[in-house]
């Protein structure tokens, strides 16, 4: 028995003492990147074939995972059927201007065919327009190579000018938040749908419980015969509800009168 | 008339601090929900803007917090560590027990009128479910809370996405939390035939020994029994104090109440 103590004890010494040694070097690295923040490492190297004039360099991330929307169904066409070059000119979110070769287009406003996209929270709370975020003519569409709204740059050139620090992983909050409970979410963003929809059968539960239990609760006290005595304040409401409790008795007497009548006239 | 003491000075405190600083969270809260609404532009109008109304309703989050970590510590200080487990399975304590899931059918079958009514003791189950559906709601509106805070540092540790879905937590963990105090808690707390016009026991910290014998039978007896009534027996308050917790409660109730009627008659704009 001894012998065993000690070699626990022993291991929880050193399990202790390892324990801090690693939270003592785990507090002392500066900065520990975390996996929705990573950083491209070949930052030089990757795109310098196909970077004009390396101006976004020191601030782009690999266009990576940290996306929570899979797919917007309907708006995305399938790529086989388009083909890629096709695609170059074809999808819209992928062209230098996105709104190239539309009749009219300067006749119209964003919402005219974009409607919904102004209910979010930027323009609703804080009055920001379309174009302080998406830029002047010709707007870039957002997953075009250069434009500032790609998400490799998109926290350093949009969020940044308002959000001091904005990160990458900051730029993945969504603006235009799909509503959080249609259907269609369900495909394009499970996590928010499952969510609302838990929370939301969490409230209609409690209510759907306790709501009607309150008022049966109040409605049965108010038959209660066998009467507690009330407090000094409570004595009008006594009053009145024997009041009303007693129409209501006289109410269901005064019918069972006629009934009575009948069997005597018999 | 005298009075069983219900809740301690220190209890009646938190519940204070509880229903002030929740009814400004409440109002800054919905103003900004609302702030696409005329309503909700008001509100925030109210509060100096939709900047302040934000901030506002940071510093008292930050508060709500502050009380909530100064109740766990309350807690723990005040449970009997040596009479483990007993000490907080009592009927004294707002830990569930197997008597109130009996309590609660025999309750149910009262209401019905299929049984005489249960005889319950210190607190009967709804009472604890209030207790506990508060506490962790402040543990999830106050965790959600404190990581919306600053959304850029937090979006260091965590998706940016994320936020989207701790928002919608957020909010309808609150909504289902207003709602149950605006149309449950006031209802059982106001309008209950004992309790009307308003139940004073959370300021007074006292209720009536007869309406206790004839509510709580059990609490009562055990009492007796125990030899512990004298004890807990407490005069009631003055009626200038009677005056001041009427009109205070009432102001809150009615506040609250404008923000309910309101926050309904303009869902359906919150919608378009």
């Amino acid at each position: 028995m001894k012998g065993a103590m000690a070699v626990i004890r022993l291991a929880y010494h050193w399990g202790a003492f390892g324990f801090l040694i690693g939270a003592a070097v785990f507090l002392t690295i500066p900065s520990v990147p975390s996996w929705a923040q990573e950083e491209v490492t070949s930052k030089i190297y990757r795109y310098r074939e196909r970077v004009a004039t390396g101006y976004y360099e020191g601030y782009e991330v690999s266009p990576r995972r940290a996306r929570a929307i899979l797919e917007t169904p309907g708006i995305r066409r399938d790529r086989f059927s388009i083909g890629a070059s096709a695609a170059a000119v074809r999808i819209r979110t992928h062209l230098p201007d996105s709104h190239r070769g539309l009749k009219f287009y300067y006749r119209t406003t964003c919402i005219e065919c974009h409607p919904g996209q102004a209910r979010n929270l930027h323009s609703m709370r804080a009055g920001i327009t379309c174009r302080q975020c998406h830029g002047p003519e010709p707007i870039a569409a957002i997953n075009h190579y250069y434009s500032a709204m790609n998400t490799i740059r998109r926290h350093a050139y949009v969020c940044s000018k308002c959000h001091e620090g904005a990160t990458a992983s900051f730029s993945g909050f969504y603006v235009h938040e799909p509503p959080s409970t249609a259907l269609s979410t369900r495909e394009s963003f499970p996590l928010l749908f499952y969510t609302s929809w838990g929370m939301l059968v969490l409230l209609l539960g409690t209510l759907a419980f306790f709501v009607p239990h309150s008022f049966m609760v109040g409605f049965r006290e108010l038959l209660d015969k066998t009467k507690a005595p009330e407090s000094s304040v409570g004595k009008l409401a006594n009053s009145v509800s024997h009041r009303i409790m007693g129409g209501i008795r006289k109410l269901f007497e005064k019918k069972k009168v006629p009934e009575n009548e009948v069997d005597d006239a018999a | 008339m005298q009075q069983i003491r219900r809740f301690t000075p220190i209890q009646r405190g938190f519940h204070l601090i509880l229903m002030l600083t929740f009814v400004i969270q409440s109002a800054t809260g919905l103003a900004r929900m609302y702030v696409g609404t005329g309503w909700g532009k008001q509100l925030t109008d109210l509060f100096g803007g939709y900047p302040n109304t934000l901030t506002i309703h940071k510093w008292v989050g930050l508060l709500m917090l502050f009380a909530f970590i100064i109740h766990l510590i309350y807690i723990l200080a005040t449970i009997n560590w040596r009479g483990l487990p007993g000490s907080i399975y009592g009927p004294d304590s707002l830990i569930p027990r197997l008597e109130d899931i009996g309590q609660s059918i025999r309750h149910v079958g009262w209401i019905l009128g299929l049984n005489g009514p249960p005889r319950f003791d210190r607190w009967a189950y709804w009472e604890k479910f209030d207790y506990w559906a508060v506490f962790w709601g402040i543990c999830l509106l106050g965790g959600t809370g404190l990581i919306l805070y600053n959304p850029v540092i937090s979006s260091r540790f965590i998706p940016g996405w994320a936020l989207n879905v701790l928002l919608w937590i957020h909010r309808i963990e609150a909504t289902l939390a207003m709602a149950h105090v605006f149309l449950i808690h006031f209802f059982i707390g106001h309008l209950r035939r004992e309790n009307f016009p308003m139940d004073l026991v959370m300021f007074e910290g006292g209720i009536d020994l007869e309406k206790a014998r004839h509510e709580r039978p059990d609490w009562v007896e055990r009492m007796e029994n125990e030899g512990a009534l004298q004890n807990v027996l407490v005069a009631k308050s003055t009626l200038s104090l009677r005056v001041i917790y009427h009109v205070f409660g009432f102001a809150i109730v009615i506040g609250c109440l404008y923000l309910l009627v309101n926050a309904f008659l303009n869902a359906h704009r919150l919608m378009g």
